[in-house]
């Protein structure tokens, strides 16, 4: 997980692609496709092994950062969140999963803790006017795709359930 | 009214009083009450290759504070983690920082560099950052002489701000 911020202040300085911003009266969500260099380069200045950036540099990462701009709770669950190209679901790996898999190659703990720290909680409850973020890593995709995602609101989760939506989303190719 | 009733009211009035003035002190913009019982305990290595152990800081208040090198808002912050060590002597508020993840020299090349004479414990494997479950980075968690975790802060915070050091200071003058 990450106070994305880290993430995305980090790779912000060699960042190509304009963020997409979807701004509601609730929600500030910005949305960066990274490049493949970008990431790798983040995790190998990190001292990530080679059979991890191997990996990683196959997928589609996208940071992502959220601002609660309301005065009360939003609730996060990457579960309400859906990825989806020309009606076929993309499916995003869950932080398990990575954790699974670093495991089975016996990567270095220290290096799955800092993947980790950069993925984006899988549930996180934003306070007023909290922001946080981190990265999704899907699997590369050509072409637009479609992002909606569902918030639910209030202390008790009770509240206006929030939506948004986007069908620009696309993976970051590096220039050729 | 009888001695024995007196007695009891008294009792219950202390009670009362004690319970509202250790727990409920508000907290300023970007703090939220986080009442999650007793801190868990742990033993890591600072940068000077000394031991610390957690439970050694009972009968102080607490500043147990989560970075690492490449988390923007840490790096932003740690200038303000400075001011506040310097504000608050050790006997009333231990900083504690954990770095998370990192290696020694990354540590301190980092530390060195942005010219603050803080030290850091090294969670080199990252597992009791892991343990605590942060919110992200950086994360702050405030514990009370007892050892229970009463605060936490969400994401960078400027502490040499008059707003997060009165906080404090209320807080181990209580």
């Amino acid at each position: 997980m990450l106070s994305i911020i880290p993430v995305l202040i980090v790779v912000a300085n060699m960042q190509a692609v304009q963020p997409i911003i979807i701004e509601t009266s609730e929600l500030l969500v910005e949305i960066t496709p990274r490049t493949s260099d970008q990431m790798g380069s983040f995790y190998e200045a990190r001292g990530f092994p080679k059979p991890m950036l191997d990996i990683l540099k196959k997928q589609c990462f996208i940071t992502i950062g959220i601002t609660n701009k309301t005065k009360e709770t939003i609730w996060m669950n990457l579960s309400d969140w859906e990825f989806s190209s020309q009606d076929k679901v993309i499916i995003r790996e869950h932080r398990d999963y990575w954790k699974k898999r670093w495991q089975k190659m016996n990567m270095p703990l220290n290096k799955q803790s800092t993947f980790r720290w950069t993925l984006i909680p899988e549930q996180l409850d934003y306070l007023p006017g909290e922001r946080e973020g981190g990265n999704i890593v899907l699997p590369f995709t050509k072409g637009y795709f479609t992002f909606k995602a569902r918030f639910a609101t209030g202390k008790n989760k009770q509240g206006e359930l929030l939506t948004i939506t986007t069908d620009k989303l696309f993976c970051a190719e590096d220039a050729q | 009214m009888s001695a024995r009733i007196r007695l009891l009211l008294f009792i219950f009035i202390t009670c009362l009083y004690s319970t509202v003035s250790t727990a409920d002190i508000e907290p300023p913009f970007g703090i939220r009450y986080y009442d999650i019982g007793i801190a868990k305990n742990f033993n890591l290595l600072d940068i000077d290759g000394e031991n610390f152990q957690f439970d050694t800081t009972r009968g102080q208040w607490v500043f147990l504070h989560f970075w690492a090198s490449w988390c923007g808002p840490c790096r932003e912050e740690m200038p303000t983690l400075q001011q506040l060590a310097d504000t608050f002597d050790e006997d009333k508020l231990k900083i504690v920082m954990i770095n998370t993840a990192e290696d020694e020299d990354t540590i301190f090349t980092f530390l060195s560099a942005i010219n603050v004479e803080l030290n850091s414990l090294m969670d080199t494997d990252g597992l009791v950052t892991e343990t605590w479950k942060p919110r992200g980075l950086p994360t702050t968690f405030l514990i009370n002489p007892e050892g229970e975790v009463k605060y936490q802060a969400i994401g960078g915070r400027e502490w040499g701000k008059p707003l997060y050091i009165n906080f404090i200071k209320q807080l181990v003058s209580n």
